[in-house]
């Protein structure tokens, strides 16, 4: 398990007009222009049946550091001004906690949930709570990789404070081990449940997910 | 259908002199909600077993739920619903403090990480 990485990350989640809005793969190629010479990585897919409040198009891009995402944000930007996108959801964060499973393979979905937790929220109960979050893959083998990031600008509905991000061996694996084992449902989730007075996120969250390119 | 019953237990220690305005509420206010989200209530307790007219009581109520997708189910439906957080900011005057838990019987355990 690794604990870190040196890479800045950014992730967009696009909502697009019914009709009328751009197609992932437009939206591919022009960010994928938008940050040549400059991402490490590149992923832009329609999201799969089943997010909640996770856009129609996923953006995950990687640079060495925010510097290369600086040079390149503008860029971006304008391309997500396109008038067909009517909302995005994003963060931009420095590679938190993270490892994955071993034998090592990349999964084949890869998922993103954007959270905040509410402010004025005890330091020592966030860490409590991340604590949790990084405890869940031991318990989830179809999780192949994970990563909790804190977030360092967060844009759209609320300003996000961390991300939780995982790749899954695949569609299954994140609607079954993931949202079925007691790890989530009887301990973690009641960081989210407005029913439990331990809540701490009470703003909705972003589930999003797609089909990943581990490349 | 699943057999696994998944338990959340709701533990209040009231306000002194509070307890039996709290069992009211919840039993007015809060079960017929909850029913139709899909809990079924097992009990509730009272402890001590004495109304204090100055001193605190815990009451505990147990709710039984069908399996994992049974919890989920219950709580998507209460997530959507701002009533049911406003109920529980509406009795803040009754209560001191209180957890929620969720667990299942020990010889569900294995099963239910089995997923």
């Amino acid at each position: 398990m690794s604990s870190g990485s040196p890479m800045f990350e950014v992730v967009r989640l696009v909502h697009c007009a019914a009709a009328g809005g751009p197609a992932a793969d437009r939206l591919r190629t022009e960010l994928g222009a938008a940050v040549s010479g400059m991402a490490r990585r590149v992923l832009v897919q329609p999201t799969l049946p089943g997010v909640r409040n996770g856009g129609d198009v996923l953006a995950h891009l990687r640079f060495d550091g925010a510097a290369e995402w600086r040079a390149c944000a503008g860029a971006v930007d304008a391309v997500l001004a396109d008038p067909g996108i009517t909302h995005v959801d994003g963060a931009e964060y420095d590679g938190g906690i993270g490892g994955f499973a071993e034998p090592r393979a990349p999964g084949s979905v890869y998922r993103v949930l954007l959270l905040r937790v509410a402010p004025q929220t005890p330091d020592a109960t966030v860490e409590r709570f991340e604590a949790d979050l990084l405890r869940m893959p031991r318990y989830i083998p179809t999780m192949l990789s994970w990563r909790l990031s804190r977030v360092r600008r967060g844009i759209g509905s609320v300003p996000w404070t961390h991300v939780w991000e995982q790749e899954f061996t695949d569609l299954d694996g994140l609607d079954g081990p993931y949202l079925m084992h007691p790890v989530h449902w009887a301990h973690v989730d009641r960081w989210f449940d407005p029913e439990c007075p331990d809540v701490i996120v009470r703003d909705r969250v972003c589930h999003s997910f797609c089909e990943n390119d581990p490349a | 259908m699943n057999t696994t019953k998944v338990y959340v237990t709701d533990t209040v220690v009231t306000k002194p002199g509070r307890a039996r305005d709290f069992v009211d509420a919840y039993l007015r206010e809060y079960v017929p909600g909850a029913r139709e989200r899909g809990m079924t209530l097992e009990r509730i307790v009272v402890s001590p077993p004495i109304w204090f007219p100055d001193e605190s009581n815990t009451v505990t109520a147990t709710w039984v739920l069908d399996g994992a997708e049974g919890w989920w189910a219950m709580t998507w439906q209460g997530r959507s619903d701002p009533a049911v957080r406003r109920w529980w900011s509406g009795v803040d005057d009754l209560v001191a403090q209180r957890t929620r838990c969720t667990g299942a019987e020990v010889s569900d355990v294995e099963r239910l990480a089995d997923v």
